[in-house]
């Protein structure tokens, strides 16, 4: 049997010179938020004290936290609304587990039930086909409600002393929640980069169709961002309630906005399949850099709003125009 | 100046694009196109996949806009920067893909272009010229204007989408592939349509696959290859097939199947075995069998049930009933993991929708399936690279692609190639393809080819999903063709030809007519009816009816008996104008050829009666067959 003529096929290879467009994204956004620390130091002497860089750290925790478990859920292509509320509630579970149990089982139910939260909306969202922003708003509004009736509709402060030391134990010199910031950090870009389950979340993200038929099991890398999310809402809401030794049942009001935003500007795509950790590491400095920056140079809280959402749109609008996929 | 001196031949030209260039991100898909209408001839636009016949019909019908060239339309520039501005200039396109509303009846969807205008409209009206169209195709029993569009066949849909094209009066309208779904009646009254559409000074343009239909039905013939035109207006009666295939592939085509090798007598078991697979809408009734080394091909009109069958077999669709067997143990998976596991593999018709992963690298791509199937927390990608760089240099494709970060940029060969390769990789015991060459260059298509062909013959069972008759016959050694969600007929492609295919796929639906025919005409002479095609030695029923018992031959759809094999065998061999009496079963038969009503072969109406009855007079019947039969099937 004679081997068929083959004609050999030509293939335009795209050029590969350096340009901003073919930089990867996370460097584009370190460039981003470098060009805005430089102009911040410059405008202000206090920006780079060293207070002010361990504050700024300090700041990116609880949002940064939750920010991760955004990623997960913004990389299958859904949304969470839930974690602020969830952050809010888990608190309060953490606040009456306190009353009765030490502080390491308290922090597990917290944690527990953040998961337990996420995996029923998860369930919803993925098994019914429903749309997560819906499903999410509604669990956003029964958590908070719910904060509301357990705590009482006041804030709990008798706790234990000793929950202090989840966050003002240093080691060599720096915070336990800034470490903790980081280890979820390194956890998470490990298990994105280096796993099954986070390149599945990934090809989930990219064309769940396409996954389906790889033999990929969609409906749990479908759930799981959603108990990754409600569970590091507890841990922010562990981390909050420590730092000042009070839970109150409003506590995270509006972080679901800090958190999507701070994907959004880390270069992650609503549409799902694209974005990485280290982006939304980046995300969260630049926002949290730029609060700061506006509280140094005296600027209105009102103003501070304006300037975070011109900074998202502004973020969205240059990756969509830098984007080598975009068609234009 | 040479503008000048075509001036005369342009008199009548009603619309004159040259030039015309398209991309889309960073594929050309037409460089320099060329097409020039007259009113009142038919214009067949032919090319292979992807020349860009769709793309250039699309930039006509505003569908697309160009990034260059002209359009000149009765002597005018034209610009249509919107299908409705191009319908406004009386220009029509019957899209391909069907464009119909689901939700909307049958009469709302043929009048959507209308809706558009202000002002009542006259609900009667529309329902009086809805009937009168869908009466000139032959529809106006089968298709209520009330069904809504989602519930109808694809045939029908088909139907609607050329009547919402009639309906608005064009002057040009374009048929992109408008029989791909159609039975041969259909596209009887179709092309009855298209004369009288050119009698009354339209002009069509007519892009098909099937070259016998654009020889019965073009006047002139253009033809496209990688985006550009190669021959502009041609006479349809100065070419012939083989230049047109040499035109529209740039070289002969004889050579891009890889001839099966000789096939051993005795198969063994049968590694994947369908039995009465049902899973409704669709499916309806399924049966096959696929065996070690062997290349299946399974057949029919596009809406035939093949990729929901196919689907249904991975674990894509839920099943309502019947059997399959893998390796002689029951397969019953409940989704495609459990399909790979079991040694399935699945390219899937949609590359873009089903297959690709656009922000995963090329590498990751290619070794999807290998992480569906894989168990474990790590991803166990290094260990493969070795039998990747393989699997690449095996395929032709430059390993050092592979860590290109968009699959979406490579042509379409290479993307399916990557996607055959994902397969490929897992080793699997039944690889289904569906469409594998759709959007694939032809050199890339011959490589495809040659690799399945290797694979069979390393002991793996492929099975093949083609619309397109010929690489089905060119490139399975068997094939199971499929109609209406049944598998009707089941044949070695040595024994079939694109004939024999195209009867035998036509819609049930469109068959029902046809067999209450032979209902009446079995019952009429108490013995048997069917509808056949013969060949030197073999018959191929179509169509059977028996009302008398003792009439049987024993035929039904989709037997494809050796003559000698049936109790007609004389009558079958002797292909006399009177009854032929079979010495060894007594039964009478009588053989009819029916043509239609352009005179095209439509196969042989036999009628069996059994020994113990009188002769009728085989002139009087003969005559009323021909008459019955006229177009009907």
């Amino acid at each position: 049997m004679s081997p068929p003529t083959i004609v050999s096929v030509r293939e335009e290879r795209p050029r590969r010179r350096w340009s901003v467009r073919s930089a990867p994204l996370e460097l584009r956004m370190l460039g981003l938020a470098l060009v805005i620390a430089i102009a911040l130091s410059l405008l202000s002497p206090y920006f780079l004290k060293t207070n002010n860089l361990l504050n700024l750290l300090d700041q990116s925790v609880v949002v940064g936290i939750v920010a991760i478990g955004m990623t997960f859920v913004i990389l299958i292509g859904g949304i969470d609304l839930s974690v602020g509320s969830l952050a809010g509630l888990t608190g309060v579970v953490l606040g009456l587990s306190l009353h009765q149990f030490p502080i390491p089982v308290a922090v597990a139910f917290a944690v527990l039930a953040g998961a337990g939260i996420g995996v029923v909306s998860g369930f919803l969202i993925a098994y019914f086909d429903l749309a997560a922003f819906v499903i999410t708003l509604g669990v956003m509004a029964i958590g908070r409600s719910l904060a509301y009736i357990f705590s009482g509709q006041t804030s709990i402060s008798d706790i234990p002393a000793g929950l202090n030391d989840l966050v003002y134990t240093t080691v060599l010199g720096v915070q336990t929640n800034v470490l903790t910031l980081l280890a979820l950090y390194a956890l998470a870009w490990l298990y994105l980069t280096f796993t099954k389950g986070g390149r599945t979340i990934y090809a989930v993200g990219s064309n769940r169709e396409a996954a389906r038929i790889a033999g990929l099991n969609v409906l749990f890398y479908s759930v799981l961002p959603y108990v990754v999310s409600g569970a590091l809402s507890a841990v922010a809401a562990t981390l909050m309630s420590a730092q000042i030794l009070s839970i109150d049942p409003l506590a995270g009001t509006g972080l679901e906005l800090d958190a999507i935003a701070a994907v959004v500007i880390g270069g992650a795509s609503l549409y799902g399949g694209r974005g990485t950790i280290i982006g939304t590491l980046i995300g969260v400095f630049i926002m949290v850099m730029i609060r700061n920056g506006l509280n140094l140079l005296g600027v209105s809280p009102f103003w501070q709003g304006s300037a975070i959402g011109a900074i998202i749109i502004a973020a969205v609008l240059a990756e969509r125009l830098l984007s080598p996929r975009s068609r234009r | 100046m040479q503008r000048r001196a075509t001036i005369n031949a342009a008199q009548d030209l009603l619309l004159d694009a040259h030039e015309i260039c398209k991309s889309f991100a960073q594929t050309r898909a037409l460089s320099d196109a060329s097409l020039r209408l007259r009113a009142g001839a038919t214009h067949a636009l032919l090319g292979a996949n992807g020349a860009g016949k769709s793309t250039l019909s699309r930039v006509i019908s505003g569908h697309i806009r160009r990034d260059g060239g002209e359009i000149s339309y009765r002597g005018r520039p034209l610009a249509a920067r919107s299908p409705r501005e191009a319908l406004d200039a009386g220009i029509a396109m019957v899209m391909q893909e069907t464009s119909l509303a689901p939700d909307l009846s049958v009469l709302e969807n043929i009048f959507l272009p209308e809706l558009r205008k202000p002002g009542r409209l006259s609900r009667t009206a529309m329902r009086r010229r809805a009937s009168e169209i869908l009466a000139d195709l032959g529809q106006e029993h089968s298709l209520s204007l009330d069904a809504e569009a989602g519930d109808l066949s694809a045939a029908q849909r088909q139907l609607v989408e050329i009547a919402k094209a009639l309906v608005v009066n064009a002057s040009l309208i374009i048929f992109d592939e408008p029989t791909a779904s159609l039975s041969p009646s259909e596209v009887e009254r179709l092309f009855d349509v298209i004369t009288r559409l050119k009698q009354a000074d339209c002009a069509i343009v007519f892009v098909s696959h099937r070259l016998e239909e654009v020889f019965v039905v073009s006047d002139e013939i253009t033809v496209m290859r990688e985006g550009r035109t190669v021959a502009a207006s041609r006479p349809t009666s100065s070419l012939n097939q083989t230049e047109l295939v040499r035109l529209m592939v740039g070289r002969d085509i004889g050579t891009i199947y890889a001839s099966a090798a000789i096939r051993s007598a005795s198969r063994g078991p049968p590694v994947l075995s369908v039995s009465h697979l049902s899973a409704p809408p669709t499916v309806r009734d399924v049966s096959f069998d696929l065996h070690r080394g062997e290349v299946l091909g399974l057949g029919g009109l596009v809406g035939a049930g093949r990729s929901e069958t196919v689907e249904t077999l991975f674990g894509l669709r839920a099943r309502a009933g019947g059997e399959v067997w893998l390796d002689g143990r029951p397969f019953a998976p409940r989704g495609p993991a459990q399909a790979i596991r079991a040694g399935v593999g699945f390219v899937a018709e949609d590359r873009r929708r089903q297959s690709i992963a656009p922000d995963l690298s090329v590498r990751e791509n290619l070794l999807l399936g290998h992480l569906g199937a894989h168990r474990g927390f790590g991803l166990g990608y290094s260990r493969l690279d070795e039998k990747v760089r393989t699997l690449m240099a095996r395929l032709e494709l430059p390993a050092e692609r592979l860590a290109d970060s968009n699959l979406l940029n490579f042509s379409g060969g290479m993307q399916q190639k990557i996607v055959i390769a994902r397969w490929l990789l897992l080793e699997p015991k039944v690889l289904i393809l569906d469409e594998p060459t759709k959007g694939v260059d032809i050199g890339t298509r011959a490589s495809i080819y040659a690799v399945l062909r290797d694979i069979a013959a390393t002991g793996a069972a492929i099975l093949v999903i083609s619309s397109e008759f010929e690489e089905l016959l060119g490139l399975a050694d068997r094939v199971v063709v499929m109609s209406d969600g049944a598998s009707i007929a089941d044949a070695p492609s040595t024994v079939l030809n694109e004939e024999k295919l195209t009867l035998l796929a036509a819609p049930r639906s469109s068959m029902e007519r046809n067999r209450r025919l032979l209902q009446e005409l079995a019952s009429e002479q108490d013995g048997a009816a069917f509808w056949a095609i013969l060949d030197a030695e073999r018959v191929f029923c179509l169509n059977a009816a028996t009302v008398n018992a003792k009439a049987d031959p024993g035929l039904k759809a989709g037997d494809a008996p050796h003559f000698d094999e049936t109790p007609l065998g004389l009558a079958l061999r002797a292909c006399a104008p009177d009854f032929v009496t079979d010495p060894r079963s007594g039964l009478r038969c009588l053989l009819v050829d029916v043509k239609s009503h352009r005179g095209h072969e439509l196969g042989t109406i036999g009628l069996v009666i059994d020994a113990d009855q009188p002769t009728p007079p085989a002139t009087s019947i003969r005559a009323a067959i021909i008459e019955r039969f006229r177009g009907t099937v």
